[in-house]
């Protein structure tokens, strides 16, 4: 990402201190958040966490009631959402019923002093781009779901701008559609090179689509970082929690001479930092770094409570003495059965360290 | 940012305000003004007196206005009840997708659609003792002919039956438009619960359209109260005033006498009975649920 | 409602129904087809052929019915335009755009709706006489543009339209009247419909007003001048030519209510939930 002297970003977006109300509820707080002008910045929450307020107050849609929002180095907060150089695809796609797919296309730029040549010839170029030359004449309601996403994606890459807004595209769309659809618009972004954001709840598109991640719970920010960076250490039991399939074992902990001591009285080595508090602590460890071994051995005891055959893997639900539950990955060879005793190993590699405020807290063990 | 919010706030206005211009000066103006003059004694060259509350006594005095009062509650009464059951039985025996149906439920709201000068017209052949079409049957099966609207005590309920044929449409529809909206579901509950056809009636359907029925006899009960054009045509509010409406005395009084003050108390009046009729039956009827 | 009923005390009850409802509009057909002296006689002619089409021919000449007609369809058509212009405009201002005092006012309009004509009649007949509104066309198509009816029905439409509709053409660069005029009142076509047939047809069959304020016969409606034939009837023209002179008028009505009552059934349905 270019600076230039005064500190302005050339290309992508920035907001600076962006806060928002609605009513008495503080939606957002004070927000700052820097977009490289060619980066696919993912917003990932669950509803109703203000990403898509987010979005929304980035295009315009809302007004800001405190902050600075450049883009392209461009001041945009008091611009109106037609001039601000942004295009948004919905959630519902939002075309115009009672227009051609052509004409739904070309109305955005019908309303400029653009030349007709010229929008005839940008027509032209996104109908190509995304396989619409036959559909041009068809109206929204003769097109499938896909047709329909590609008409309203042709739509915003028409303008030419310099932000593309996704929000929530994915959702209306069937499971096979929607990773075909995923792998178009990370495509897509290759071959535009423009800034991307795209807002979803689902981690996978997050994981899968994003240069950077904004983890977002309850209008606040958990945590920006790329996608490894965000499963590998998160800063939050949120993120860490929120990212990642099955989710990550959280299991109560408190601090010892030794290191770490769980709730059945396992104890983990470590070398704790001094910053570590010692007591309501959260270890948190994902279930693939979990092994499961025959009774009597690895760091604990276990009994099967029960055990989903997913075909490829094995999602084994444990109980530990101490009554706290764990899930770990096994193969699908997997053949204990409920009830059965067992061992299991914790990988000291893959173990993450949370305070009572949910906030990691030392290095990784 | 608060310029947006101003510009968003000057479009709103400049979109409402030529309606809001003429529902001032055509609705509220009038409005006012109708309330002010029923406070005055005018008379026809213009001029006018303050007289405040005189017209309202007078009225009260007024045997003619006592009689239309009087005629035009019985009109309601004689009506709103009939134009509900019968609007309901109708919805009820016709709310299928046959064809007859169809052509059935096209004939009973082809009526509404007339207005009141044909629609008095048409019932002025069928009413009148001198070759009207009660008439004439009666003449075939050897009865002397009945003089509807010249019989102090037939007039008023001809007219009722007149308006009855003539409004039937209208709950009709109202009724078939709430019946569809009763879900199936519940029908089919009921008939696993081995109801018959008159107790799911009974405790089904009619508690499931009830806010429709509430709708339907506000609705009718405002209309009727407002009767004008049947005894205006069929008997000029007679014979000796036997069928006068409050309307129909609004409109003697006010565009034939040109005592235009005296019209004006009487339409407030009018307005107050109205609104009085309409809220009790809109608050009785919304009683709280029993068990 | 599932009727397996073949109930055939209902069913009769229908039919005499059916019939009581038919019996006056057929009696009225049979008489506009009997010439006027043979129904001077008795009108028991007319329950038997044979039938003739004279009255009708000498509507055809007698040129008063269609200067009422013409009367009728200008006032009808007029009102009908400037209440779907003016409602609909309105409506999307209440529906979308926030303006100080939007839903104060907004509940004053609905105040109106339970404004009755008398409460009106007689203070709006001033006026326009001081105007030098009456026997003018204005005169009887001004009242009928501030029924709030259409307010609230445009309103409620506008209300229940996707945000995201506007917000996209917002996004593409389309002003407020831009996305009023080339998205949102295209989509509104079926409401549109529904107020429109509506208004049409309580326009034309309009009473009262037109009867105190086009007292000129060349400006009556076709309603009110329907009217003034049967208080005539007696010194003019003879029963069959009356009758005829009614079916003649139930004619338009009835053919716009043919045509465009699915949006009337559509309306109420609306309504009624």
């Amino acid at each position: 990402m270019r600076h230039d002297r005064e500190g302005t970003t050339v290309g992508g977006v920035a907001l600076r201190g962006i806060s928002k109300r609605f009513g008495s509820t503080r939606v957002l707080d004070d927000l700052s958040l820097e977009i490289a002008a060619d980066e696919f910045l993912v917003v990932l929450g669950p509803s109703g966490c203000g990403k898509s307020t987010l979005l929304r107050v980035i295009a315009g849609l809302e007004s800001i009631d405190a902050g600075a929002i450049e883009i392209d180095g461009r001041r945009v907060e008091h611009l109106p959402p037609g001039e601000r150089g942004v295009a948004m695809v919905f959630q519902g796609y939002a075309l115009y019923p009672h227009m051609t797919v052509r004409q739904n296309i070309a109305f955005g730029l019908l309303n400029t002093a653009m030349p007709r040549d010229e929008i005839a010839r940008r027509l032209a170029e996104v109908a190509r781009m995304l396989e619409l030359e036959a559909l041009l004449e068809r109206l929204p309601a003769e097109l499938s779901g896909g047709q329909r996403q590609r008409v309203a994606i042709a739509r915003a890459i028409v303008k030419h701008p310099k932000v593309f807004m996704f929000d929530e595209p994915l959702s209306n769309l069937d499971a096979a559609l929607r990773a075909r659809t995923r792998q178009e618009i990370a495509s897509l972004h290759r071959r535009l090179g423009t800034a991307m954001i795209f807002v979803t709840h689902d981690q996978t598109e997050a994981m899968t689509l994003a240069d950077r991640i904004v983890v977002m719970n309850r209008q606040r920010i958990e945590q920006i970082g790329s996608p490894l960076e965000i499963y590998r250490h998160p800063a939050t039991i949120f993120v860490a929690t929120f990212v990642g399939s099955p989710t990550m074992n959280i299991l109560p902990a408190t601090r010892n001479a030794r290191g770490v001591a769980l709730s059945d009285g396992t104890v983990v080595e470590a070398d704790l930092p001094a910053s570590v508090p010692a007591r309501d602590l959260r270890v948190g460890v994902r279930p693939e770094s979990l092994t499961v071994c025959p009774p009597g051995s690895g760091d604990t005891r276990a009994v099967v409570e029960f055990v989903e055959f997913l075909g490829d893997k094995t999602h084994v639900h444990l109980q530990l003495a101490s009554g706290d539950r764990l899930v770990a990955l096994d193969e699908a060879t997997f053949a204990a059965r409920e009830g059965d005793a067992l061992g299991v190993r914790f990988d000291r590699a893959a173990l993450h360290l949370f305070d009572a405020g949910g906030m990691a807290c030392g290095r990784r063990l | 940012m608060t310029q947006a919010r101003r510009d968003e706030a000057r479009s709103g206005m400049l979109f409402v305000a030529p309606y809001l211009l003429v529902f001032a000066a055509l609705l509220v103006y009038p409005l006012l003004s109708g309330m002010w003059l029923s406070l005055h004694k005018a008379d026809l060259f213009g001029g006018s007196q303050f007289i405040a509350s005189e017209n309202y006594s007078r009225l009260f005095h007024d045997a003619v206005f006592l009689r239309s009062v009087r005629n035009t509650v019985w009109f309601v009464a004689m009506t709103v009840p009939v134009l509900t059951v019968a609007g309901l039985v109708l919805a009820l025996a016709l709310n299928d997708r046959s064809r007859r149906s169809a052509l059935l439920r096209g004939l009973f709201f082809c009526s509404s659609v007339l207005s009141v000068t044909i629609v008095t017209l048409i019932w002025r052949m069928v009413l009148v003792p001198d070759g009207g079409l009660i008439a004439d049957l009666l003449a075939r099966m050897g009865l002397s002919p009945i003089a509807f609207l010249s019989d102090p005590r037939l007039a008023l309920p001809a007219i009722a039956l007149t308006t009855i044929w003539w409004c039937i449409g209208l709950p009709m529809m109202l009724f078939i438009a709430a019946l569809q909206q009763v879900p199936r579901d519940l029908y089919e509950a009921a008939a696993l619960d081995n109801a018959g056809w008159w107790r799911t009636l009974l405790r089904i359907t009619l508690p499931a359209i009830r806010r429709t029925a509430i709708v339907v006899v506000v609705i009718e009960t405002i209309l009727q109260f407002q009767l004008f054009g049947q005894a205006q045509i069929l008997t000029l509010g007679g014979p000796n005033n036997a069928s006068l409406p409050i309307v129909l005395f609004i409109y003697q009084v006010g565009f034939q006498r040109w005592d235009i003050g005296y019209a004006a108390a009487a339409s407030e009046i009018l307005f107050c009975i109205i609104l009085l009729a309409a809220l009790t039956q809109y608050f009785a009827a919304r009683n709280p649920r029993r068990a | 409602m599932n009727s397996e009923r073949r109930n055939p005390i209902l069913f009769s009850a229908l039919a005499v129904a059916a019939i009581a409802m038919a019996a006056p509009l057929l009696w009225t057909l049979l008489l506009s087809l009997k010439p006027n002296a043979e129904l001077l006689r008795s009108t028991q002619t007319a329950l038997s052929p044979p039938y003739t089409g004279v009255n009708y021919s000498d509507i055809l000449g007698h040129s008063a019915v269609f200067r009422w007609l013409l009367n009728s369809a200008i006032v009808s058509l007029a009102v009908t335009l400037g209440v779907l212009a003016l409602s609909s405009l309105a409506g999307y201002g209440f529906a979308r755009l926030r303006f100080p005092g939007r839903d104060a006012i907004f509940i004053v309009v609905l105040l109106g709706l339970s404004i009755p004509e008398q409460s009106v009649i007689i203070a709006r007949h001033q006026m326009f006489s001081v105007l030098h509104l009456h026997n003018t066309y204005a005169g009887l198509i001004l009242p009928g543009l501030a029924a709030p009816f259409g307010v609230f029905l445009m309103t409620q439409y506008f209300r229940a339209m996707p945000r995201e509709l506007e917000e996209a053409a917002w996004l593409d660069g389309a002003s407020r009247f831009k996305t009023f005029w080339r998205i949102l009142l295209p989509l509104s076509l079926p409401a549109q419909a529904t107020l429109g047939i509506f208004t049409f047809l309580s326009t034309w069959n309009e009473y009262w007003w037109p009867l105190i304020s086009a007292t000129n016969s060349d400006m009556y409606t076709l309603t009110v001048g329907v009217a003034s034939s049967q208080m005539n009837f007696a010194q003019t023209n003879g029963l069959g030519f009356l009758m005829a002179q009614a079916v003649f008028a139930s004619g338009p009505i009835l053919i716009v209510y043919v045509i465009f009552q699915r949006y009337l059934v559509a309306g109420v349905s609306r309504a009624a939930a």
